[in-house]
């Protein structure tokens, strides 16, 4: 009983359909093309008809390389994968949305038309007819908020809202990964007899520790989190903007930090131990001339991002 | 505190229980009895605690916090009590410079009239 | 034996010791008083007023507590927070901040000295900053002596890092907890170094405090069972550890279960669970070293090693398991993402929205720290050259804190005391090498010449020889590295110095020194420049009260936002209901007294949600929701006309991907963008955008204030068309001088039974002209 109301229930959009060779035609460009259909002009038009029982998921994209888009070649694979996922659900709900895409090279005067200027764009195009019309009959298409990343699990978890089942989609087992650990792990157990004086050793972990320290205070969370480029457009090292830094201030301003502490390392603990008069006269005025100047840079870099600053050293 | 002495027994029996014993005898040599005073104790705060353990999960946890405090109040009597007797012990004297053992029994008495008086609190 | 220059020798130890002492008092009182004297200029520049944003629900629940008593303020119950829900206050808090300045209240009111509830409030945190210099100098004498202890006390009381929570007025939880913070560190610290549990309940105590003063307790939470498992893993356990931590544990979890908004977290939640499992590992170390010490038999040994390891397999086991059964709570989002970055943007967007919790860049660091960023790793390796159990807790936390403060900004404030501290360390240590008068033997062949340490009469210096020697024997503490855990005898003895042909032999001249010193007493001057001008600039703003600059330079302030709020008070009924974005909800209950729909306690996705819902959707949508949850009022934040950043429209991707989280299908952030993915308020604005009651709210009427001229918002540098916007379902009610506050009331459902459209355009076409209340000033633009 159940099965016939399923059956029915499919059915029926079957016959509303505003043809139904265009939806059969659908299904099969479908199933040729793995879960995922290769949009043009033509077959955009009746994926996408004003009178549709289906649902659709299509993005926009520009694949060929002298489109120069490596956003759309970064995430094509991600949708692609997400298609064949949602091809192995069971047909009656498989039917019933689809996963097109749209190049721009077939497409442009789609693309013109919906004055599309950017890519990737992926675009939910809901059910305008039948059962499954939302209840709240806003039937424009939903941009998908690619913020979310280019990962498939993110984009699958977000798209299964607007599908009639939640996509199947897992992330694959990432063998490589666990290999690659558990390699490392067995290295490290081998090799342990051998380096276990250099992790034993207080210096190590000084540097490491220092390393951190120095590299987490000049930004570099910031620049993880953020995605922040190395360097900026016509080749400035130096983003303008109080709050804002580039890839390449990390490893400046940790070089300065770094020399800044090396120079005061050098003085308190290691020229007190020379024996020779004049050799440590010139280390101390060395030293201390290396942290005059490198502070006057590290402040006039401070200048540049926050304009206001009233204070200047040498430079 | 009990538990390596229990997985100790049960992986190897007929050696260790030769070990047990001389552990047992070892222990009785050595030891002050004013120290097996305080061991006794110990014992005692630990029966205390494993019983309101089993109360817990077998019958029921219903007053969490009347729990807590009668279990957190074995623990912390327990901990504290091990800390004074590990003040005082002689063994230890190069370690607790600064403390006496005088000290440490003051210490111990503050520390557990702070403690109780969280209990009570926390009784409800 | 050579000097640099010749100390007066006719003076006995009992004076210098005494001269000693007495100075290091003036001092750290002078520290206090510049400490809480930097503090000062928000009072100065503009009055003694409380700050931002969440101060004023504390100021707010504080006159509770002191006009009602502590038992009203327990069970207070606010209706008028996140109305209709309402609030239990009492068990939603974090009371130690109100009950402080509830107890100071009531104890300057038993001397008859009638202090007013506000200026208490308003001068806590620099009183307590006081406090925190003294309690770092504490905890960095235990580190390395009293001159670094000043030092850092120095450095902690002027420093911009705590300056920026601590300003008078700034009357939040953080005021007080660096205090605790850094009190209850140098009593576990104290408590490890002598073995007494004295401390250790000490530290437990505190640790109280800290909890029910600030939800950051959970640094030390963690931060304590990570210094000790450390330890154990270097090889250290010790009876001391065993009695400072074990003391500390089982009085502090007790205690903090006290608190009704941690109630039984301690012993249910992951954040917790670090400190339990390793307070579980030290009993079971614990046992065997007793029972090692009994026995000697080789086998027994190894099988009790074995059955050791097992047991903190086996807890560690036990802990998992019980987290994925779900006994134990996993981690909160909030902290889990300081450790997946990424987290908070996908999942908790309110999380994510909050200013303070962005990553911070370097010029934040060097802002907040100045010099101090790059003496702070000098100072860790210095920790590293002692290594004595101490310092091991100063590395850990200087780790630790430097990536939660690279993750999110809020978090500077818990790197800035290691910073002083590590600073402190680095900077006495080379006033230390280069004020001693020694000079060494010229002589460079011998090696078994020991170059003399100073005599008592340095007073400089006698500490840090001792300190320097101490460290001197690195090299030999590595090698010896044993395969099982050393009694302490044996660190101790890596410890002192033994070989003295390795000693520092000290600075030869008067010039190097005179350099040297020059260069340091140079840094620190512009230290202290910086931290003024830091201070006066940046951090003293109290943000409720702006300040412009006129052209001939003096002091324009800008009080819109007190103006509509004693408005709203004034001139509208006791029971309205007032909706706006959170960040006001607190301002608009504790200065204008009207209920809020949300507020700066956002607990409740779904409500704020709502708000957002109401504020990106159209009249239409937006009405219906205004009406069901009783909104008389709505109230913005516009800068347009003044160029003020921080307003609604800047916030608005907030509210919409907050509303988008909730309601997918019927709010979508790509809508707000034009086509080509930007953000505009201007022609080119996405309809959706247009519609949008915050962007018809915030321009409303605007253009008319420029006459023929082309109206041009100044934040965003756009021109917003001329058309301007129409209003149907609310009403103009209030905007405020500088435009900054506009407060609209909504309209009720027409009498008629028309819907307000309708009605509106009615109105509109039977008078031709609508009338509308006449700008109530004319905007100083």
């Amino acid at each position: 009983m159940l099965l016939l109301a399923v059956l029915a229930a499919c059915l029926l959009p079957l016959c509303l359909a505003s043809s139904d060779s265009d939806y059969a035609k659908l299904k099969q460009l479908a199933a040729a093309g793995n879960g995922l259909i290769k949009l043009d002009e033509h077959s955009y038009n009746i994926l996408t008809a004003p009178n549709r029982n289906w649902s659709a998921t299509v993005q926009f994209t520009a694949l060929d390389n002298k489109r120069r888009c490596t956003p759309c070649r970064d995430f094509d694979p991600s949708f692609n994968t997400v298609a064949k996922a949602w091809s192995t659900v069971p047909a009656p709900e498989r039917d019933s949305h689809f996963f097109g895409t749209l190049d721009f090279d077939n497409g442009m005067a789609t693309f013109q038309k919906l004055g599309i200027q950017s890519a990737p764009i992926v675009r939910i195009f809901p059910a305008t007819d039948g059962p499954r019309r939302p209840a709240s009959g806003v039937t424009t298409p939903i941009s998908y908020d690619l913020t979310y990343g280019y990962e498939p699990g993110p984009l699958a978890e977000q798209l299964s809202k607007y599908t009639p089942v939640p996509i199947p989609y897992k992330a694959p087992f990432d063998w490589g990964r666990v290999g690659t650990f558990a390699a490392a792990a067995l290295v490290l157990v081998t090799t342990l007899r051998f380096i276990s004086p250099v992790l034993r050793s207080r210096w190590t972990w000084a540097i490491g520790t220092v390393l951190t320290c120095l590299v987490m205070t000049s930004g570099h969370m910031f620049v993880r989190i953020r995605g922040m480029p190395m360097s900026g457009p016509n080749g400035q090292w130096i983003a303008p903007g109080f709050q804002n830094q580039f890839g390449q201030e990390v490893q400046v301003v940790a070089m300065m930090y770094g020399l800044l502490a090396l120079a005061f390392f050098m003085l308190t603990t290691v020229i007190p131990y020379q024996t020779s008069p004049q050799r440590q006269r010139v280390q101390v005025y060395l030293w201390s001339f290396v942290i005059f100047i490198m502070f006057s840079v590290l402040v006039s870099c401070f200048r540049v991002k926050n304009r206001g600053y009233p204070f200047r050293l040498f430079l | 505190m009990a538990g390596p002495k229990t997985t100790a027994s049960s992986v190897s029996s007929s050696s260790s229980a030769n070990a047990l014993q001389t552990l047992w005898k070892a222990y009785n040599d050595t030891t002050s009895p004013r120290l097996k005073l305080v061991d006794t104790f110990l014992v005692f705060l630990m029966l205390s605690g494993v019983v309101q353990f089993v109360y817990c999960i077998l019958v029921t946890n219903f007053p969490f916090n009347a729990f807590l405090a009668g279990f957190g109040s074995c623990v912390g009597q327990f901990v504290l009590t091990a800390s004074l007797r590990t003040q005082v012990n002689p063994t230890n004297r190069s370690e607790f410079k600064d403390v006496s053992p005088e000290r440490a029994f003051a210490e111990f008495a503050l520390g557990s009239i702070v403690l109780h008086f969280f209990v009570y609190n926390f009784l409800g | 034996m050579a000097v640099a220059y010749s100390l007066p020798s006719d003076v006995s130890p009992a004076t210098v010791t005494n001269t000693r002492s007495l100075l290091r008092i003036i001092a750290l009182a002078l520290i206090s008083g510049a400490a809480i004297a930097s503090r000062l200029f928000a009072v100065i520049n503009f009055e003694s007023i409380i700050h931002e944003f969440d101060p004023w629900f504390n100021y707010r629940a504080t006159r509770v507590l002191a006009s009602e008593g502590f038992y009203e303020f327990w069970n207070w119950f606010d209706p008028t927070a996140w109305y209709p829900l309402g609030r239990v206050v009492g068990g939603t808090i974090y009371p130690g901040l109100m009950a402080t300045s509830g107890v100071i209240y009531n104890v300057l009111h038993a001397l008859h000295l009638p202090v007013d509830i506000r200026n208490i409030c308003v001068l806590l945190a620099p009183g307590f900053s006081a406090l925190t210099a003294w309690s770092t100098y504490m905890f960095t004498k235990e580190m390395k002596d009293e001159s670094a202890g000043l030092l850092a006390a120095a450095f902690i009381g002027i420093v911009p890092g705590y300056i920026s929570r601590s300003v008078a007025g700034s009357y939040d939880n953080e005021a007080i907890a660096i205090f605790l913070l850094m009190f209850t560190f140098f009593c576990w610290i104290k408590a490890l170094k002598t073995g007494s549990a004295l401390f250790g309940t000490l530290a437990a105590l505190f640790y109280f405090y800290m909890v029910a003063a600030w939800g950051g307790y959970a640094f030390i939470t963690n931060m304590i069972p990570l210094h000790s498992l450390a330890l154990i893993l270097m090889g250290r356990y010790s009876s001391r550890l065993y009695v400072a931590y074990s003391s500390w544990y089982a009085i502090g979890t007790l205690a903090s279960m006290q608190v009704p908004f941690v109630g039984f977290q301690p012993v249910r939640t992951s954040e917790h669970m670090a400190a339990l499992g390793v307070f579980g590992l030290l009993q079971i170390v614990a046992f065997a070293e007793l029972v090692r010490t009994h026995v000697s038999s080789k086998q027994f040994q190894s099988l009790l090693y074995a059955s050791v390891i097992g047991m903190g397999i086996l807890g560690a086991g036990a802990i998992i398991g019980l987290t994925y059964k779900g006994w134990i709570a996993p981690w909160t989002g909030r902290f889990y993402s300081l450790w997946d970055t990424g987290y908070a943007k996908i999942h908790i967007p309110i999380i994510a929205s909050v200013s303070e919790h962005q990553p911070t860049a370097w010029p934040s660091f060097f802002m907040d720290l100045h010099s101090l960023v790059f003496l702070f790793p000098a100072g860790v390796v210095m920790c590293f050259r002692q290594l004595r159990d101490e310092h091991v807790f100063v590395i850990i936390y200087a780790v630790v804190a430097s990536y939660f403060a690279g993750v999110m900004v809020r978090l500077m404030l818990t790197l800035t005391p290691v910073v002083c501290v590590a600073a402190a360390i680095a900077f006495s240590s080379l006033l230390d090498t280069y004020i001693e008068p020694t000079e060494p033997d010229v002589a460079d062949d011998s090696s078994g010449k020991i170059a003399e340490t100073a005599p008592a009469v340095d007073a400089a210096s006698s500490g840090s020889s001792t300190a320097v020697s101490a460290s001197s024997s690195t090299a030999k503490k590595t090698k010896k590295a044993p395969t099982a855990p050393p009694s302490v005898s044996a660190v101790a003895a890596a410890m002192t110095p033994s070989k003295k042909g390795e000693k520092p032999r000290g600075i030869f001249g008067l010039d190097t020194r005179f350099i040297v010193l020059l260069n340091a007493v140079g840094m620190l001057l512009f230290f202290v420049l910086h931290c003024t001008w830091v201070t006066s600039t940046a951090y003293s703003s109290p943000s409720v009260v702006l300040a412009s600059q006129n052209p001939d330079g003096s002091q324009h302030i800008i009080d819109d936002f007190r103006e509509a709020y004693y408005w709203l008070r004034q001139n509208t009924p006791e029971n309205s209901v007032v909706m706006s974005w959170w960040d006001y909800g607190y301002q608009i209950a504790g200065m204008a007294d009207r209920a809020t729909l949300v507020d700066n306690n956002t607990w409740n996705n779904t409500h704020i949600a709502t708000v957002g819902k109401a504020m990106s959707s159209s009249e239409e949508v937006a009405y219906p929701i205004l009406r069901k949850h009783d909104v008389d009022y709505v109230l913005i934040i516009f800068g347009g006309l003044l160029g003020y950043s921080g307003d609604d429209i800047n916030k608005f991707l907030w509210m919409v991907r907050i509303a988008q989280g909730v309601w997918p299908d019927e709010i979508q952030e790509p809508n707000y963008f034009t086509p080509k993915g930007e953000y505009k308020v201007d022609d080119m604005a996405s309809p959706t955008m247009k519609n949008s009651l915050m962007y018809k709210m915030s321009y409303y009427r605007f253009p008319e204030l420029f006459g023929t001229s082309q109206a041009i918002d100044r934040v965003r540098g756009q021109q917003i068309p001329k058309a301007g916007t129409t209003l149907d379902y609310l009403d103009e009610a209030f905007t405020s001088e500088n435009w900054i506050v506009r407060i609209y009331q909504v309209k009720k459902e027409d009498i008629l039974g028309r819907d307000l459209k309708s009605a509106n355009a009615f109105a509109q076409g039977k008078k031709r002209k609508r009338t509308k209340p006449p700008v109530r000033r004319k905007a100083t633009v």
